[in-house]
């Protein structure tokens, strides 16, 4: 048994950050619902350069609107842009939903944007008629830059959602619903393989698996507006009242599950991310403890897969390597805790956010480990660099900004998480579940293999 | 009827008058209104004037950090999303200590809600002088305004011309917050102002010769510079200043002491040409080096001024011989294309000559983010009869474009490439570039390479699964 260091950020700047401001999880958020379209309230960029981040990691389009705020709105209020952007996205898009998302130049200036949402549904009204203007949901959003980070925007959004959709319970719909958390479209249709093999109607909240990872068939596409595959449906939305409970895979995002579970009875489970062998068995407990139904066979073949590589794999190759991980506070806590299942030492564990939570798991992680490991929180990819500068470790483990700080270190650097923009179909490869697990062992050990062992190759040979 | 209402835009009449098809019967001042402010609720392409500044211009120079004034979203955002590479030399012999610096590293003060309601002031003190420590080697620091700090008013320049002193090294404040002007353009215009008032005179250069020029916004994007330094080179031309690709912050600083400004973005970086010719008197010339016809003409231009044109002959009959087989090629295989460009300015009115005259292909749409008047006068002097211009179009316009002129492929940025795919048409990066540089005359054949690449991948002939095959075709795919 070891202890965890936990070190802070002694700067006051930040240097090449690890996470972003809330309105990105918000956008990420709308995103996953069917015609469901994002309304940035804020200045271009607000909008703009989330898009461009999603079509880097995606290779996807994003449709995500905004306001356009510009000096007078600065000084006169954004009254004028959000009410006709509502009324304009609403008549010309006819979208199922509109995610009205507060940034940091709207909550600066104090836009009352409950009030003018119920002006632009009035104007709606009187441009589209009642009946049409009544089938778009308008849901706010606050999500001030300047407060947390992403995936306080994201659990705000989800919030929000459940907050203004769900309906008055009426009778049990069998359904569990599920927060996935910023993960990618493969983590999430793997989630919904489990599911699936485990005979339940899985509610996504929200499901971004097709909309960021859609078919080219201009057959099947719907043009005029462009609206990609799949996301989950308003009514679905509704129906998460009914649903036998909730788990959000991310300790950071659980705050619909415990509001559903306060309203409406739903039970809510929050967190591990199912990454690794323990966290996945969690999240199937979890499952069965509010379905009441067995883990079939099929499952736990494949959770025997894993270990089967894990048998394979692990002592020779990984077993007492020393890693540095680095990302957003859910998929770097279950990749830490992965880690030590595999025999290594996560040495350092970096993440931007500054949270009790994740400091309560990576005191567990260190429980697991045979040595100590180093906690940066409230910390950067600089703060990560300098670290390894004095105490390198064997692999990096962590999204793409930290390519050119690998390349430096000369430490391999084994992609997970958002952003993966220098390498081709992470977002489709899953990491999550027994299934994720088994690509992770394979990613890190190949990575292993070119790194530690291709000039004396003849070791690979048996 | 030059003026055209899109079908999906009956509910925004407004933006008719950003639509003009080409008509040489119409008046010359019948163009499309531009940079003015996007209708709300648009899904428009344009960005935020920090984007301009601090992602077009500053972003480029090798030697400097960038202290982004804002809470984290803007820092992270603008780390290391342009392609803009750099060498390590400096002009007085040294070197930058790290591996593209510029592309590496990024600062931000990370404002927070007290900040917000009790100034950020401290923490951007606070936060230059952390860089200054984290990168002693630095020429100089920029610091940029963002929307944050712009509305709770924040004096940066009292913070940036104390630490000046205090520091015996350049900070240099941007003050354009990302809701100024109606798009990026208004970053530009604002930090060749600040540049130019701030920095310029400033510094004297080691030596000067008598060919020394200012390359003026070129921002060497995937090495665009290191095809055109050569060329200038070779013809006997010294570049003593870059604005701003691979260049230092010195030669920013002694942007006064050359002979002649060359412009290459007309957008971006035209107004520092003309403060730089209003106060120290240096002239300035247009240049496009994009295509090899207009590479030609404008090396032969410069080379001009200087009494060089014996040896801008003798690179230019080289060039022309090296790349016309492989241009031939490409010519053969992409005549009578149709494709539609959508850049953020001048690539619009730089690039359908060139691709009509040596690839035969034809230009049907042509749309910028943040053109003005006279780029968009250019675009209509160089497009044929029926093409359409588009000021700014939105996202449903988009769906109508292709629905409408059929474009083989579109040339464009990156959102909007993966969203043509969707349509079933090609597109490649014109901002950034696919596999560039596509400047010059070697630049250009990596542009037909890559649009020759796009067009005839073998996908776009598999997209629909077919029920039954045709005898013939069938022993083709056999």
């Amino acid at each position: 048994m070891s202890c965890a260091n936990i070190i802070k950020k002694e700067r006051t700047s930040v240097i090449n950050p690890l996470v972003t401001c809330q309105p990105m999880g918000a956008m990420y958020a709308v995103a996953g619902i069917r015609r469901g379209l994002p309304l940035v309230h804020g200045a271009q960029g607000c909008s703009t350069f989330v898009r461009y981040a999603f079509a880097r990691h995606f290779r996807e389009p994003s449709e995500i609107a905004v306001t356009s705020l510009h000096e007078d709105a600065a000084v006169f209020g954004g009254r004028k842009n959000l009410i006709s952007g509502i009324g304009n996205l609403a008549i010309r898009f006819k979208p199922s939903l509109i995610g009205v998302i507060s940034t940091c130049s709207s909550e600066i200036i104090g836009d009352d944007m409950g009030g003018f949402i119920k002006v632009a549904i009035e104007e709606m009204k009187k441009r589209m008629g009642e009946k049409e203007a009544e089938k778009i949901k308008i849901v706010p959003i606050s999500t001030p830059s300047f407060v947390e980070t992403h995936f306080k925007g994201y659990d705000n959004t989800i919030k929000a959602l459940v907050d203004n959709l769900a309906c008055d319970p009426t009778e049990f719909n069998e359904k569990v619903n599920i927060i996935p958390g910023i993960v990618n479209p493969g983590d999430i249709r793997e989630i919904k393989h489990i599911l699936a093999l485990m005979g339940i109607e899985g509610l996504i909240l929200t499901d971004i698996s097709d909309p960021f990872d859609s078919p080219l068939r201009p057959s099947a596409t719907e043009f005029k507006p462009f609206y990609p595959k799949g996301g989950t449906t308003v009514e679905e939305i509704c129906d998460t009242s009914n649903s036998l409970g909730t788990i959000s895979l991310c300790r950071y995002a659980g705050s619909a599950a415990v509001s559903l579970e306060k309203k409406y009875d739903v039970p809510a489970a929050v967190g591990p991310i199912p990454i690794g062998v323990q966290n996945t068995d969690q999240f199937l407990r979890n499952l069965k403890k509010f379905t009441g139904l067995e883990i079939p066979d099929t499952i736990l073949d494949e959770r025997g897969l894993l270990i089967d590589s894990m048998a394979d794999i692990v002592s020779r190759y990984l077993f007492g390597r020393k890693v540095a991980v680095f990302g957003d506070p859910a998929i770097t806590s279950g990749i830490a805790r992965f880690v030590c299942e595999l025999g290594m030492i996560p040495s350092v564990v970096c993440t931007g956010v500054e949270s009790p939570e994740f400091v309560e798991e990576m005191k567990k992680v260190a429980k697991e480990s045979d040595e100590p490991v180093d906690v940066l929180i409230r910390s950067d990819l600089r703060d990560l660099e300098t670290h390894l500068e004095e105490d390198p470790v064997d692999l990096m483990i962590g999204h793409s900004d930290g390519r050119l700080f690998a390349k430096s270190l000369d430490i391999p650097l084994i992609r997970v998480g958002f952003p993966v923009y220098d390498r081709v179909g992470y977002h489709r490869v899953p990491i999550v579940g027994y299934n994720g697990g088994i690509n992770l062992i394979d990613r890190i050990t190949n990575t292993v293999f070119e790194k530690y062992y291709d000039k004396e190759h003849w070791k690979l040979q048996q | 009827m030059p003026f055209k209402l899109f079908e999906v835009d009956k509910e925004i009449p407004d933006r008719e008058k950003h639509i003009y098809v080409k008509d040489s019967a119409d008046p010359k001042e019948h163009i499309p209104k531009c940079n003015t402010t996007t209708i709300p609720g648009c899904m428009t392409e344009r960005g935020c004037s920090f984007a301009g500044i601090r992602g077009v211009i500053g972003g480029a120079i090798k030697d400097v950090i960038h202290v982004v004034h804002a809470p984290v979203g803007c820092t992270t955002n603008s780390s290391g999303s342009k392609r803009y590479p750099t060498s390590p030399d400096l002009p007085n012999g040294d070197k930058v200590p790290v591996d593209q610096f510029n592309l590496k590293y990024v600062m931000g003060t990370d404002l927070k809600e007290s900040d917000v309601i009790f100034g950020g002031m401290k923490k951007l003190r606070q936060s230059i002088i952390e860089a200054y420590k984290e990168f002693p080697f630095v020429g100089a620091i920029y610091t940029y305004a963002t929307c944050t700090t712009g509305l709770i008013g924040d004096d940066m320049d009292a913070v940036a011309k104390q630490l000046t002193e205090e520091l015996g090294k350049d900070v240099v404040a941007f003050n354009v917050p990302g809701f100024s002007g109606p798009t990026q353009s208004k970053g530009h215009h604002e930090g060749n102002i600040t540049f130019f008032n701030r920095l310029v005179g400033t510094k004297e250069p080691p030596e000067t010769t008598p060919y020394d020029v200012n390359l003026i916004g070129e921002y060497n994007i995937d090495g665009d510079n290191w095809i055109l330094e050569p060329y200038l080179k070779e013809i006997g031309i010294n570049i003593l200043s870059r604005f701003t690709g691979d260049s230092s912050h010195d030669e920013i600083c002694w942007m006064h002491r050359a002979k002649l400004s060359l412009v290459r973005c007309q957008r971006s970086a035209n107004y520092i040409a003309d403060l730089i010719e209003e106060k120290y008197g240096i002239p300035y010339i247009k240049v496009d080096f994009f295509g090899p016809k207009y590479c030609a003409e404008n090396l032969m231009a410069v080379a001009k001024y200087f009494g060089l044109e014996e040896k801008a002959e003798k690179l230019i009959e080289r060039k022309m011989k090296e790349i016309q087989p492989e241009l031939d090629f490409y010519k053969e295989k992409l005549q009578g294309k149709k494709l539609w460009m959508f850049s953020g300015g001048p690539k619009n009115w730089h690039f359908p000559e060139p691709l009509k005259d040596h690839l035969g292909m034809e230009t049907v749409a042509v749309s910028t983010m943040f053109e003005h008047e006279d780029g968009y006068t250019k675009i209509k002097e160089r497009v044929g009869e029926g093409t359409v211009i588009i000021d700014d179009p939105n996202s449903l316009e988009f769906d109508e474009i292709i629905e409408v002129y059929k474009p083989d492929i579109i040339l464009s940025g990156i959102k909007e490439k993966y969203k043509a795919h969707k349509f079933g048409v090609p597109g490649i990066l014109i901002h950034s570039y696919e596999n560039g540089p596509y400047i010059g005359f070697e630049g250009f054949l990596n542009l037909a390479r890559d649009i020759y690449a796009s067009i005839y991948s073998p996908v776009w002939n598999m997209i629909e699964f077919e029920e039954e095959l045709e005898e013939s075709e069938e022993e083709v795919i056999k």
